[in-house]
């Protein structure tokens, strides 16, 4: 009985199947929210307010022609989708979604969740690098440059939460805040907010992929249920990142009244929101100007929030 | 199960655009049709770059002999099931353009069209009823 509990949790609620009614909810929300954003009215049509258009979108690449073009790497090509969802699926099993993990909880599991985030840039790397396609070359080559810029920023931002609260287990972070983190640590959570736009390859630093330049960056050879593999892999990594957001800096599930699994996802939607926002207020930046601009401000902003981080602490504890 | 994936392609199509040698009249329309006034994202259309993403190519001008082989390789790079609109005069027919020496003519002698517009220039609110009718092609079968 415990074991059939478990596959339940694990495959169905709060799992597979709800994290990726989630993905899609996400993205609804988030081109929805844009749409708005830039007083227009988004998708309309597919279901009340457009609601199905992300299962409607994934559907009809589902249903077309798979091309493998000529001179890619037939393997790595055919195969970085998967492991492009399976990724982020993975890490989602650790998320506190209703109060305890999906899957497990241990001592030092967000280090293993900043390791798969990583590992999933290194698959866009190769997806990118086994199509041979020019276009997905230099895009391949700017995600990995834009990650060495804003990978370092966010671990050191996540770091001085683990300093505050004294445990690398991310339940344990989201269940034992005193206070949300974001009101002790606001220079930590802009910090975490703005590369997770980066890790997202959400609009400042949507460089990788700028359709303006690079056709569709390293995703211009997929096409039909690869590229709708990979398009779900973005929803579940939305889903993902403002999970870690969520568990970090804003307390979790924790809340009055209403259950924590409500609490969990509403705080997401607020990431979200908050995602989508600074995706209609700026342009996308050339690589250089991320680059240096990650190395000159987010890192000493994040070395600033780990020291302030000590002094917080004390003057808490002298009070 | 073919209901829902037609349901899908139906609310779905995503563009890829392309000039052929137009005189950017039609090409500023068809832009102006994706802009926020018109906002073709509530039939769930989505600009694309890259023509292996794309459902449905929108083609504007005349089509000279030099470009030709291009437009081709475009089309075929694209998945099935896909869809041409010639938007404006000059592509469905040649326009004023046509019995030029380097003009081969409207983009079916290049490759097959499923919708023509007509207009000089295209109006956003012709392309947005073209789209709308190869909707409504779709639903029909």
């Amino acid at each position: 009985m415990d074991n059939v509990f478990t596959l339940i949790r694990i495959f169905i609620f709060p799992g597979l199947l709800f994290l990726s009614i989630l993905a899609f909810l996400f993205e609804w929300i988030d081109r929805k929210a844009y749409a708005r954003f830039q007083n227009r009215i988004g998708p309309l049509y597919a279901g009340p307010s457009g609601i199905l258009q992300p299962i409607a979108d994934f559907i009809k690449l589902m249903g077309k022609e798979d091309i493998t073009p000529r001179y890619v790497d037939t393997l790595i090509f055919n195969n970085a989708p998967i492991f492009a969802v399976a990724i982020p699926f993975f890490a989602s099993l650790y998320l506190p979604l209703d109060g305890s993990p999906i899957l497990s909880s241990f001592e030092g599991d967000v280090v293993l969740l900043l390791t798969l985030m990583t590992l999933y840039t290194i698959i866009v790397f190769i997806a990118g690098w086994a199509s041979t396609n020019r276009f997905s070359t230099v895009g391949a080559a700017r995600a990995i440059l834009q990650f060495l810029a804003y990978e370092i920023p966010m671990f050191i931002s996540v770091a001085s939460v683990a300093v505050y609260v004294g445990s690398t287990s991310l339940t344990y972070i989201s269940m034992n805040q005193p206070v949300p983190m974001i009101l002790l640590q606001p220079i930590g959570f802009i910090v975490f907010i703005i590369s997770m736009q980066a890790e997202l390859e959400r609009i400042p630093f949507d460089i990788p992929e700028a359709e303006s330049e690079i056709v569709a960056g390293w995703l211009t050879e997929y096409c039909g249920p690869k590229l709708a593999f990979l398009r779900f892999a973005e929803d579940l990594r939305l889903v993902f990142c403002s999970g870690l957001a969520t568990a970090i800096f804003l307390a979790g599930g924790s809340g009055p009244i209403l259950p924590p699994v409500v609490w969990f996802v509403l705080k997401m939607i607020f990431i979200v929101l908050l995602s989508s926002y600074i995706r209609s207020l700026f342009a996308r930046f050339r690589i250089d100007q991320m680059v240096s601009g990650c190395w000159r401000y987010l890192i000493p902003l994040s070395i600033l929030q780990l020291i302030l981080t000590r002094f917080v602490e004390v003057g808490l504890r002298w009070l | 199960m073919p209901s829902i994936l037609a349901w899908s392609r139906i609310r779905s199509p995503w563009i890829l655009y392309m000039c052929t040698g137009a005189c950017n009249a039609c090409d500023i329309e068809v832009l102006a049709a994706l802009a926020p006034k018109y906002d073709v994202e509530r039939f769930g259309i989505l600009l694309k770059g890259s023509p292996r993403h794309a459902d449905v190519l929108i083609v504007t001008g005349a089509v000279s002999r030099q470009v030709a082989p291009r437009l081709k390789r475009i089309y075929e790079q694209m998945p099935d099931p896909k869809f041409v609109i010639a938007a404006g005069t000059c592509a469905t027919s040649g326009g004023v353009y046509w019995g030029c020496y380097n003009v081969l003519g409207g983009i079916d002698k290049v490759i097959p069209v499923t919708m023509y517009v007509p207009g000089c220039p295209v109006r956003p609110e012709a392309v947005i009823d073209a789209v709308a009718k190869l909707i409504a092609k779709l639903k029909s079968g």
